[in-house]
């Protein structure tokens, strides 16, 4: 059966809800928190050969929809009914992509032939390792992120095996929670080899094989269909994460996307190399992994929200990322927190999409999104540790709106945690939670505004962690004449003498009396800030999002007692027009002050000087390297050199004081 | 002779379920609803009523009412314009909300525009902590400012909704007094008097929508009032609420919140009465009209209650029937999409123009239309008369699909309602797994105009244990009304860790809770009724973030047993999630009572037994299971308990069609049901395909 337009609805539709109801299984009889409040899981079925076909419809961050099973199922020699398989092993088939994830999958046997698996992950809070939650950034090798499982069956013919269970439960911190979590796993896939059952009854066996193509090919064609309205070409666009370690440098993500017809192709290459800190990616340089593909799964689904998402999907496209670099690193590098480096691939995928299509797709998000946890002691002295949830930007402006505020874009999908809910749980006493004003990027549609929220310490040597922070430095672009959002900021005591600001520090002490605020990046804005109509900009005003400074220095709009003094404005508009006729002329992209001071320095074609000479280098010594060169450069007098030969004197010199590097 | 009567307006539809309170027989009517003139149908229904059936509106003795206005309201928008006072530094509450949004992978996506705009927010000057102490007393000045710029911009309501109200509405009180010196005319809701919730998102929210219906909702019930006392019926009528109860005129005018979703709440209360009348002790009603299908789960005779029901964009958090939308019912549109794949949905037809078959103006072919070009509606008229099937415009319209995908239009009908009923039956697979429950365990109670249509095919798609067409599933939640009981619930926000310690104070506020639910129900409704208090705790263990509703006896909070609270909660955690932890610290966040007095119900009226076969009235040709075949067709009067006939059936009545695909049997019950099973001789044609 190619497509047949009768029947694909229906077997589509029984095979999401048998997807739909191993989530339901799994959301209800899970112990941790987590995984009803984050929804960090999974679940699919596969073909007999690994493709994702079917995903339940409404659940958490839309990353594994395309994922291929294959590398892990096809290490395992032997399936019998009653098998369920176990890893966690990153470097394993990279099905798993950090240590937390524990990854599942059942064959569903019928008539004594594999039809399918039933397959799914959770995050587990926590797996053993170096730190209490598994994840540090400053960890440099995946032995210090906890235990690793290498795909083994858990259970063999329906009998689970006791020894690799006591293992798991005898190396992390929390057994009793891990346990729990690991029963609704099983729970989960049962349910969905029942349903898979059922529905093979239903069609028969050979019918549903040809449906489970058919499904593939529709969402295959689907994407096809919408990225043959993408103009072809080639579409560079780089970005940077703030950090690539503690206090380090910056980290390039960089991309080129190459449409050709109805099909893509993502070329990393560019991108920085492996990294000494957790921000690696292990996706082992498959074409089609989701982390290397999320970006695309979110443009197409933009550009059609209809867009089925599974395998297929992903068929029309691929992925280039060269071994040892921050996009498939080697082992051991260390990966816990792969989920900023993804975060980071997803916005340069969409900001190359927004090259291509710039009338459909909206700026990119800010990313940033970080993920707070206080540790503090409560009036009786007893350790209290939670989070209090996300603070984050909103969503790029978009060819017909302003983006919406405090949330959406790539995070739409997280909720935030009550303020009386926190303040009844942890001794902290809040100020604020709401829009910080100026923060959204100006431009005929503003970007989404950051959330801020501000709070005070009422216990001693209180811990606050802020996972995932990055934009404290580099801006989140807007496109088309829209202007870049404000970067986030971590601060304790704001507005007094004793004001710290924190960066990218994502942990702090505090003490009674703190005051601890924390701003997430806005979103870039949209089309010409001068287009924005005065009124819309009064509005905004009158809302609390953007001050009356931001409405004359980002708007060009006078407000004299509540009303749009229009002859005044359009007499600054002039002048600033006039004054720097440049403004505004950013090209395609607005990144903000600090990129620019940056490319300054560090223009593309320096960027690419290096990753290209570092790509010749030893895996080992590529991070050595690169912080090597950026401490160089920036003491290096570079006024009137020409880049490409300053560059190769400093490799030259690199390799004459470390030959190592050139023995490979 | 007197007769009850329940009335629920729909949005094509206002249905009349008429009990005679001497034989307990049922009369049933539908006439259009007139949204344009409010109370209009319903002096057309009692007209009717009177020339049809001879009933008087003076033997009216009780008389209930629900209706779509409340929801329509906050659907439509045309809700009144407010402002909110909060707490300073949390003016944006409503564009926050709990951040995540609809569509979450549409980078386009928009949020739904707040009720009330962010320019129309003001901050007063207060504070309270969580545990209840006033950091801040209110500033008067900032209230005073912020109530002049609101009537400056034209705000004819205002919502308080304050930090920690859940815990002490002390200073929204205050606000509230100083708002009422100002201008004693102006409508205020307070977020801590409507439904004092911890969480304050959902608790402005809520506040926000019972603001925003209000003036709307009293200027209808006035009109409605007024139809009644005009037409001569001797009662008060009363309210039905989404929490399954009833409620007085003036609590409806004042609590508009508790109405937004009774329409929906007293169908299922009607599948309940149905349930616990009949016995059967394992249900999911499905309730599916022209643009919706709704399932709810019912075991015992008593529904699930839950919070957090949808109303169009927004959530409200106040006790009501939980309820989940699996569809968009039988005016759905059926459409090729761009690679010439059959789609059916999201987009419907709605009850105007309503389906091609209908003749009112519909293009478009739907899900009824499929039913009716497969010959399997439109043997006679819907809806007493006021409909008449025209099966030649359906199946124009279908040819418009069975050309492009090269087959005859009855495979594309066929294929149509399978698609709708797959559809269906992945969100109520997502329900069941949901709510951990085994389908062949499960009767469907099938009502709605298109319920009875579809509830087979749905059924055996599921592997139901069968389906229950009760004998007036037109109107049950007409019927629901007039069983349903007299309900309040109030709560009390505890938030507190369970303890030996804490149950002195647990027995203080139980009791609080009972005196304010015993004084509610002797101001509203006299001292002479028999009444029943339940109490209800939310709990959870500590660390998480949901609470599990448990049922406490009265007597363990008297005699302080801490075990048996403790217990009650750990078998509840366990049924729900498979698991419990006997270590971990129990939180209750909530202490809940509701307060009921039940409705004189008569039992239902049982049919005439009869040991002669069901006589069908004539044969029709209807495609079913990828052939045409002769049909039976019965009149749903003519049959009597105890009579047995086989599928492929069509069973008509006055109100709705009953369908049956092949492989199943019917059997009439003792109160005229039509029980629906599988018939276990033709097992192998029971699953279609």
């Amino acid at each position: 059966m190619a497509i047949d337009g009768r029947h694909l609805q229906i077997l589509a539709n029984y095979c999401a809800a048998a997807a739909d109801a191993m989530a339901h299984t799994l959301m209800r009889t899970a112990h941790s928190t987590f995984v009803k409040e984050t929804e960090d899981f999974s679940c699919q079925i596969v073909t007999r050969y690994g493709l994702a076909f079917a995903s339940p419809r409404s659940f958490g961050a839309p990353w594994y929809s395309g994922i291929d099973y294959a590398p892990v199922l096809t290490m395992i020699k032997h399936y019998s009914p009653g098998d369920i398989c176990i890893t966690n092993d990153s470097y394993a088939g990279n099905v798993a992509t950090h240590t937390p994830d524990i990854h599942i999958w059942k064959p569903v046997f019928y008539g004594g032939q594999i039809a399918c698996f039933v397959v799914g992950h959770i995050h587990n809070t926590d797996v053993g390792g170096a730190v209490p939650a598994s994840l540090s950034r400053t960890l440099t090798d995946i032995a210090q992120e906890g235990l690793r499982i290498p795909p083994l069956k858990i259970m063999e013919n329906g009998r689970l095996n006791e020894e690799v269970a006591h293992i798991m439960r005898l190396n992390v911190r929390v057994p009793e929670q891990n346990w729990g979590d690991f029963q609704a796993q099983i729970a989960s896939v049962n349910i969905g080899e029942r349903r898979m059952l059922e529905i093979i009854e239903r069609f028969g066996f050979e019918s549903f094989l040809e449906g489970v193509e058919g499904i593939l090919d529709y969402a295959d064609q689907q994407a096809r269909r919408i990225i043959a309205t993408i103009p072809d070409g080639d579409y560079f666009h780089a970005d940077y994460a703030d950090e690539d370690s503690e206090g380090g440098y910056p980290c390039r993500i960089a991309l080129t996307l190459r449409i050709r017809g109805e099909t893509l192709e993502l070329d990393y290459t560019g991108s920085d190399p492996q990294l000494m800190s957790s921000l690696n990616m292990p996706t082992g340089g498959r074409e089609r992994h989701p982390l290397a593909l999320v970006g695309v799964t979110y443009a197409l689904s933009t550009l059609d929200p209809r867009l089925l998402l599974n395998a297929g999907t992903l068929r029309p496209t691929r992925a280039i990322m060269p071994p040892g670099t921050v996009m498939n690193c080697q082992a051991p590098a260390a990966v816990g927190m792969r989920s900023l480096t993804c975060a980071m691939a997803q916005i340069t995928t969409l900001g190359a999409f927004s090259l291509a299509l710039p009338e459909r797709m909206p700026a990119p998000s800010p990313g940033g999104n970080a993920i707070i946890n206080v540790r503090t002691i409560d009036t009786l002295g007893h350790t209290i540790v939670a989070s209090i949830g996300p603070v984050g930007g909103g969503g790029g402006g978009t060819p017909h709106h302003d983006g919406p505020e405090g949330c959406g874009g790539l995070s739409a999908f997280l909720k935030n945690t009550p303020i009386e809910i926190n303040e009844t749980e942890v001794p902290i006493r809040f100020h604020r939670y709401g829009l910080a004003p100026d923060t959204g990027g100006p431009g005929r549609f503003r970007g989404g505004l950051a959330t801020v929220m501000t709070f005070e310490i009422t216990a001693p040597d209180t811990v606050i962690t802020a996972r995932n922070r990055n934009r404290s430095f580099f801006a989140p672009p807007g496109v088309l004449g829209g202007r870049a959002g404000r970067t986030a900021s971590f601060m304790t005591n704001p507005d007094t003498s004793h004001a710290v600001e924190h960066g990218n520090t994502d942990l702090i002490h505090c003490q009674p009396g703190d005051i601890v605020r924390i701003i997430g990046p806005g979103a870039g804005g949209y089309g010409p800030v001068y287009e924005r109509d005065p009124e819309q900009v009064m509005h905004d005003v009158e809302r609390g999002f953007v001050t009356l400074e931001g409405a004359r220095r980002d708007y060009g709009v006078v407000i004299i007692n509540g009303n749009v003094d229009l002859e005044a404005t359009l007499q600054l508009r002039t002048q600033e027009m006039v004054a720097s006729p440049n403004k505004g002329e950013h090209g395609h992209f607005d990144f903000g002050p600090a990129r620019a001071v940056f490319e300054a320095l560090w223009t593309q074609e320096r960027y690419r000087l290096m990753t290209d000479f570092l790509a010749q280098a030893p895996v080992a010594w590529r991070f050595f390297l690169k912080h090597q060169l950026f401490a160089i450069v920036a003491k290096t007098h570079h006024t009137d050199q020409d880049v490409p030969n300053q560059m190769q004197r400093l490799f030259a010199e690199l390799r004459t004081r470390f030959p190592a590097i050139s023995e490979t | 002779m007197t007769y009850r009567i329940g009335v629920d307006i729909g949005g094509s539809f206002t249905d009349f379920a008429v009990l005679d309170n001497h034989s307990g027989h049922i009369h049933t009517l539908k006439v259009f609803s007139r949204p344009d003139r409010p109370g209009s149908e319903i002096t057309t229904g009692l007209a009717r009523l009177e020339e049809r059936f001879g009933i008087n509106a003076q033997q009216v003795d009780y008389f209930t009412h629900g209706t779509t206005v409340g929801i329509n309201t906050v659907i439509q928008r045309n809700g009144v314009r407010l402002a909110l006072l909060t707490t300073a530094g949390f003016e944006d509450v409503l564009e926050l909300a709990r951040l995540k949004m609809a569509h979450i992978h549409d980078l386009n996506a928009r949020r739904p525009a707040p009720l009330i705009e962010r320019h129309h927010v003001f901050s007063v000057q207060e504070r309270t902590s969580s545990d209840g102490r006033i950091l801040i007393e209110v500033d008067r000045d900032s209230v005073v400012s912020a109530v002049t710029r609101a009537r400056e911009q034209g705000c004819d309501g205002i919502v308080v909704a304050l930090l920690h109200a859940w815990r002490n509405d002390h200073n929204e009180c205050r606000v509230r007094d100083i708002i009422h010196d100002i201008d004693p005319e102006l409508l205020v809701s307070c977020s801590g008097a409507i439904w004092p919730v911890i969480r304050e998102y959902e608790r402005t929210i809520t506040a926000t929508i019972n603001a925003y219906v209000q003036p709307r909702v009293i200027d209808y019930l006035q009109a409605f009032e007024k139809a009644l006392t005009d037409a001569g019926v001797p009662v008060p009528p009363r309210i039905t609420k989404s929490n399954g109860g009833v409620m007085s005129l003036d609590q409806a005018k004042a609590e508009c919140i508790q109405m937004v979703l009774s329409g929906t709440a007293s169908g299922v209360i009607g599948a309940s009465y149905i349930a616990e009348q009949c016995n059967f002790n394992r249900l999911l009603s499905l309730d599916i009209g022209g643009t919706s299908a709704d399932v709810a789960v019912i075991i015992d005779g008593q529904p699930e209650y839950g919070t957090g029901e949808l109303i169009g964009e927004f959530n409200i958090y106040i006790p009501s029937v939980s309820v989940t939308s699996i569809g968009q019912g039988g005016g759905s549109i059926a459409w090729l999409d761009p690679l010439g794949v059959l789609q059916v949905g999201p987009m419907s037809a709605g009850s105007l123009p309503g389906p091609v078959c209908y003749n009112r103006g519909g293009n478009q072919p739907t899900v009824t239309d499929a039913f009716a070009v497969c010959g399997l509606i439109g043997h006679g008229d819907l809806g007493y008369k006021s409909v008449q099937v025209d099966v030649t415009a359906a199946s124009r319209a279908m040819a418009t699909l069975a050309a492009p995908l090269g087959i005859t239009i009855e495979e594309t009908a066929e294929t149509i309602i399978r698609i709708a009923i797959s559809g269906m039956y992945a969100d109520t697979s997502a329900l069941v797994s949901r709510f951990g429950i085994d389908p062949r365990e499960y009767y469907f109670l099938a009502f709605g105009g298109a319920g009875p249509m579809m509830g087979c095919w749905l059924a055996r798609e599921l592997n139901m244990k069968g389906v229950v067409i009760p004998p007036t599933p037109g109107v049950l939640s007409a019927l629901g009304g007039l069983v349903a009981d007299l309900r309040n619930d109030f709560i009390d926000t505890l938030y507190s860790e369970l303890s030996m310690q804490m149950l002195p104070w647990l027995r203080e506020r139980a009791d609080t809770l009972r005196v304010r639910g015993e004084h509610w129900l002797t101001s509203e409704h006299g001292t002479d009724l028999p009444y029943t208090l339940m109490f209800l705790a939310d709990m959870r263990y500590r660390g998480q973030s949901f609470e599990v509703e448990v049922t406490l006896d009265k007597r363990w909070l008297e005699t302080g047993d801490l075990d048996a609270i403790c217990q009650a909660f750990h078998a509840r955690h366990e049924q729900i999630f498979n698991h419990h932890d006997p270590q971990a610290t129990i939180q209750i966040i909530n202490l809940r009572l509701v307060v009921t007095s039940p409705t004189n119900t008569p039992p239902l009226k049982r049919l005439p037994t009869s040991n002669i076969s069901a006589c069908a009235e004539t044969h029709v040709q209807a495609y079913i299971d990828g052939q045409w075949r002769s049909v039976a067709f019965y009149q749903r009067h003519t049959l009597y308990a105890g009579q047995q006939f086989a599928s492929p059936a069509i069973i008509a009545q006055d109100d709705c069609t009953t369908c049956v695909p092949t492989g199943m049997q019917i059997t009439v019950d003792d109160f005229g049901n039509l029980i629906v099973t599988a018939d276990t001789s033709q097992e192998d044609t029971f699953h279609g395909h």
